[in-house]
């Protein structure tokens, strides 16, 4: 019913804003979320305590080359540790490191989109110039920062020092590979562990309940792998356990022997479900509005 | 009149539920209000204009394109949603620098910008403080900084005086009406009448997801007039007042309300029973402690129109 229209002579004022095209939409996403981690209460502390198995690996490394330095404290050892692909299979199957990944990540990653949908700001989100990829990459990239710093950074540095220890370029002539590898090696847990911290913190708007989901998840996982294979008493067990997949893959990065008696390839599989299950998650939970049904 | 938003018989399904009803409607330069209860539709439809819903039919343009998955659009819109939106332990000039950015401005223009919606909204002195620790009016502000930081073309503001205290409405009132009179294209909604009354003589009225009526306000006003208001009145000599509005041709009935010195006045002329009502509690000496309306009749016009 229309009760009366007024005729309202109006001008149109021109918009004197300006239309900027940015290429990196998502990067105030990842600044803001790397800037939160670190307002967390014994964040800092853990994250510095997160390098020490980096730290002891390269300490390791110089032993390795000056031992002739530190012969009074191992007297019959001539090579006791080799610093190899092996050695840096050993670091990123290390179960402190990825303890620490976990930790970090349980920290910085829970509330990155748990708190968006307690706070409802995915739709102040999405009334900018965004796409959800857009979002969905700024938060990815906290994960992706995080996890470099613990498996990029240190497996370069575990290069670079080898090295100048050494005085030599025998090492990186002898496993010209080894770099693309510590590379292939950050990118699989980036890739992993930043879907798995995303597709969580998207499952509740409660970023406690996921902080702790973050950790358990992966060790639950490793639990029933340890079951499943006491019952069944088959290599293929471990495909149910995360961390048995992501240690197949490092294994074939590496060159070294893959701790189950089954094709890597299996595990990719695994691991290339879960991470396109959590895409998908993620796409369908990430709403610009709560839709009421 | 040129229009900016231009809706044709847009419909909107939850589910099975029905949030907008094939609504066709444009809206122009100025302020424009949309008044509906509770439940109306009137966030659905705002959410259709920024494109955080898609419509289930019809279509919506804004500035002569579809919302719907159009970013760029964005950068020319600003959204005040009805419901907080912040990190709590962020400051307000963190919070608008993180939303600035995402419009791609580098980082000194970003902070002039947001600066000088600070300014504007009252907060600069406020902005190093966490957001937590901000008051119900200053959370409002700070969404409205927020909406116009970015200079947009068309706002949207979705119940932006719920909550605040009367100075608070005050200001944020004076606020939006420089943005009307600057020449943008303002849509407010809210679900009390005076409110939209103090912001703009134009309004849409929508109930159950259709459009009842749009134009001028006095048309609203008078079909409001033709149901009696009831005004609300605690005071220390409640049987005092009453016996004084006895016989009084603009009040319709008295009764006394529930609460401890309430008494319920019905009246058919709002301003002359305000009028008789300041003079006789001057004249007795009565010592009130609330004045308000229970039902500013919004609903019995919907009723009205609606025809139930």
């Amino acid at each position: 019913m229309d009760v009366g229209t007024e005729v309202r002579e109006k001008g149109y004022t021109g918009w004197e804003g300006r239309l900027i095209q940015r290429r990196f939409k998502w990067s105030p996403i990842a600044r803001t979320g790397i800037q939160l981690a670190f307002r967390k209460k014994r964040f800092k502390p853990l994250f510095a305590i997160s390098f020490l198995p980096a730290f002891f690996f390269l300490v390791g490394i110089y032993v390795a080359e000056r031992l002739e330095d530190f012969r009074a404290f191992f007297r019959e050892a001539n090579s006791f540790i080799a610093v190899d692909p092996g050695f840096f299979r050993a670091y990123y199957s290390n179960g402190s490191i990825i303890l620490f990944i976990l930790l970090v990540l349980a920290f910085a990653g829970s509330g990155l989109i748990a708190d968006d949908l307690k706070n409802n700001s995915l739709q102040l989100y999405f009334s900018r110039p965004l796409r959800k990829k857009d979002y969905i990459l700024g938060k990815l990239a906290v994960p992706a920062f995080f996890v470099s710093l613990l498996t990029f950074v240190p497996g370069l540095l575990f290069i670079i020092f080898k090295l100048i220890f050494s005085g030599s370029f025998r090492f990186i002539t002898e496993y010209p590979w080894l770099p693309l590898a510590v590379v292939g090696q950050s990118v699989l847990y980036i890739g992993f562990f930043g879907l798995y911290t995303l597709s969580l913190s998207a499952a509740s708007r409660n970023s406690r309940y996921v902080m702790v989901l973050v950790v358990l998840v992966y060790f639950f996982s490793e639990i029933l792998s340890g079951i499943l294979k006491l019952i069944f008493r088959s290599p293929y067990t471990g495909l149910f356990s995360l961390g048995g997949n992501l240690n197949q893959i490092t294994a074939v990065f590496f060159s070294q022997k893959t701790p189950y008696a089954f094709s890597p390839v299996w595990s990719f599989l695994v691991l290339s479900i879960l991470a396109v299950a959590g895409f998908i998650f993620l796409f369908r939970k990430i709403r610009g509005v709560e839709v009421i049904k | 009149m040129t229009n900016v938003i231009e809706a044709r018989d847009l419909s909107k399904w939850y589910g099975n539920i029905l949030g907008l009803n094939e609504i066709s409607l444009d809206i122009g330069p100025g302020i424009t209000g949309l008044l509906g209860p509770n439940g109306a539709g009137k966030s659905t439809f705002m959410k259709l204009i920024t494109g955080l819903l898609k419509p289930s039919r019809g279509r919506i343009s804004v500035l002569g394109g579809s919302p719907w998955n159009n970013p760029v659009l964005f950068s020319r819109l600003g959204f005040c949603p009805e419901i907080d939106s912040f990190y709590e332990d962020i400051t307000g000039l963190e919070f608008l620098l993180g939303m600035i950015r995402l419009h791609g401005f580098p980082a000194a223009a970003a902070r002039s910008k947001a600066m000088a919606a600070l300014e504007t909204v009252e907060l600069a002195a406020d902005r190093d403080r966490k957001i937590k620790g901000y008051s119900r009016g200053m959370r409002q502000r700070l969404k409205l900084a927020q909406t116009i930081i970015h200079d947009p073309e068309v706002y949207i503001l979705d119940e932006p005086l719920t909550g605040l205290d009367p100075l608070g409405k005050r200001k944020m009132i004076k606020l939006i009406r420089s943005l009307g009179g600057s020449g943008k294209t303002i849509l407010v909604s809210s679900h009390v009448l005076p409110e939209i009354e103090a912001l703009t003589s134009l309004i849409v009225l929508i109930h159950q997801g259709k459009i009842l009526a749009r134009g001028h306000i006095h048309y609203i006003r008078d079909l409001i007039e033709k149901h009696p208001h009831q005004i609300s009145v605690i005071c220390d000599r409640p049987r005092h007042l009453a016996a004084d509005f006895v016989g009084d041709a603009n009040v319709s009935r008295i009764s006394f309300g529930p609460s401890a010195g309430e008494v319920v006045f019905e009246t058919g002329n709002r301003d002359q029973f305000y009028d008789r009502l300041g003079k006789s509690l001057v004249e007795k000496g009565i010592e009130v402690e609330e004045i308000s309306s229970p039902d500013d009749n919004l609903q019995a016009v919907f009723e009205y129109l609606t025809g139930k």
